[in-house]
């Protein structure tokens, strides 16, 4: 078994017996990995209590040659996002961030950027004055484009012919962008983008900072489908974000 | 060869499904219970039978109990204006064990764990909110983990609760009473240093 090292956040937990935790943890170095702490519900072991939900720590873990679970063997707290527990709000956002990670990624497929961008949005979601549709919504689409799904706005997603530039598009959430008009009759999930909704889909994943009021309701429905569309099925989460607004 | 006794076999596949025992453990126990004095195993399955159909919840505060109201909520002894907010009836038993607590307890039956599917709807909080508006509480202790999901909790509670004129309190955390500060954990200190208070 080969030790590793890596800077993770805790996306799920179970306790395994009174002693001992299985976590999944999204790690920077190597993407999702799931594995055994040995004692990781102790208070008085080498994993003080970084096992939370949405901590992040530093990990040392032995990785098993042949499946399994790894062992981990150290941990150490180096982050924790204080908001998470005084805005039930920023915390509904956290779980939807770890139901991303954690059922929509494979063990092992690393994405640093996506890592970076989850630390980030939930260190910004500490801002009261935030606007957090617009930061869930950016990091849907990070998510999005690091699992090779970027929305296709500028081409048809079906057929790739070019698509006219700054007008209402067919849009399919299955097919993973705007439609020709050829393609759009046939794809059962379309629906219509409007050009400023195109607009702002496309300047979000780097200008996440606002979603304007005019589109706003319409991207949020329309990202939620694309997520829905590549994890089979409606995350649990979402129904807590639109509670919460 | 005991596997392939079907009666041992299930019994085998029942204790397996108890935490904490796994295969070598379920067939160490069903050989005790089979070996020794088999009174054992008959009185073992009479008190199972027992709890399973005498012990439900309480009316007021949803720990088990085997009458209508637990043992706790009938004692008049007992402060009602005090209300102990905690995840399970196992909590109970560690507060009662802990033996300072003279109010009376709500348990939830759970924590907030949308990812585990266990919504605000899985919870008994809503009978919490009607039991403070009913009047007579004073105070509402917050007694759920100090976890991520136990805060959580904590959270929509107090939430729930805002528009009453009840006191709403969190559990302390920190250093453990009796503890050396070198053997406990950079995040301890951390709480306890925010939560300190004036000597």
């Amino acid at each position: 078994m080969a030790a590793e090292r890596a800077t993770a956040l805790v996306i799920r937990g179970t306790d395994w017996s009174e002693t001992s935790r299985i976590t999944t943890l999204w790690t920077r170095e190597f993407g999702k990995v799931r594995a055994l702490a040995k004692g990781g519900r102790r208070l008085q072991s080498s994993f003080e209590v970084a096992f939370d939900l949405l901590t992040v720590c530093e990990v040392m873990f032995l990785r098993k040659a042949h499946g399994g679970l790894d062992l981990l063997t150290e941990a150490t707290v180096r982050e924790r996002f204080p908001q998470l527990r005084t805005d039930l709000r920023v915390l509904y956002c956290g779980y939807y961030f770890a139901e991303l990670l954690a059922d929509g990624t494979f063990d092992y497929d690393p994405h640093p950027q996506l890592f970076d961008a989850t630390l980030e949005t939930l260190r910004k979601l500490g801002n009261p004055t935030i606007d957090r549709p617009a930061a869930v919504s950016a990091f849907e689409l990070v998510w999005l484009r690091e699992l090779g799904y970027s929305p296709r706005l500028e081409e048809c997603a079906v057929c790739g012919t070019p698509v006219e530039a700054g007008v209402r598009v067919p849009f399919s959430p299955s097919a993973g962008g705007a439609l020709c008009p050829k393609c759009a009759p046939s794809t059962a999930d379309r629906r219509w983008l409007s050009a400023d909704g195109r607009a702002t889909l496309g300047r979000l994943a780097t200008d996440g900072d606002t979603l304007p009021a005019g589109v706003r309701t319409e991207l949020r429905q329309l990202l939620s489908q694309m997520v829905s569309s590549i994890l089979g099925r409606r995350p649990k989460m979402l129904a807590y974000l639109d509670g919460v607004g | 060869m005991t596997e392939a006794v079907p009666a041992i076999q299930t019994l085998l596949e029942e204790l397996t499904k108890l935490p904490g025992i796994g295969p070598k453990s379920a067939e160490r126990i069903a050989h005790f219970l089979l070996a020794g004095d088999r009174k054992v195993a008959v009185t073992l399955s009479e008190a199972l039978r027992a709890v399973v159909e005498r012990i439900r919840p309480c009316r007021e505060c949803f720990n088990l109990t085997e009458g209508d109201l637990c043992p706790i909520c009938s004692d008049r002894r007992r402060d009602g204006g005090i209300v102990c907010v905690v995840e399970t009836p196992r909590d109970v038993g560690l507060f009662e064990r802990a033996g300072t607590f003279k109010g009376v307890y709500h348990v939830l039956g759970g924590r907030l764990a949308p990812l585990e599917n266990v919504g605000p709807d899985k919870l008994t909080l809503t009978q919490l909110v009607q039991r403070v508006r009913r009047g007579g509480v004073r105070e509402v202790i917050l007694a759920t983990s100090p976890t991520l999901e136990g805060d959580g909790t904590a959270l929509l509670t107090s939430n729930l609760l805002a528009g009453t004129n009840v006191s709403i309190t969190r559990l302390a955390r920190g250093v453990p009473s009796g503890a050396s500060l070198e053997l406990v954990n950079s995040q301890i200190l951390a709480d306890a240093l925010d939560g300190r208070k004036a000597f």
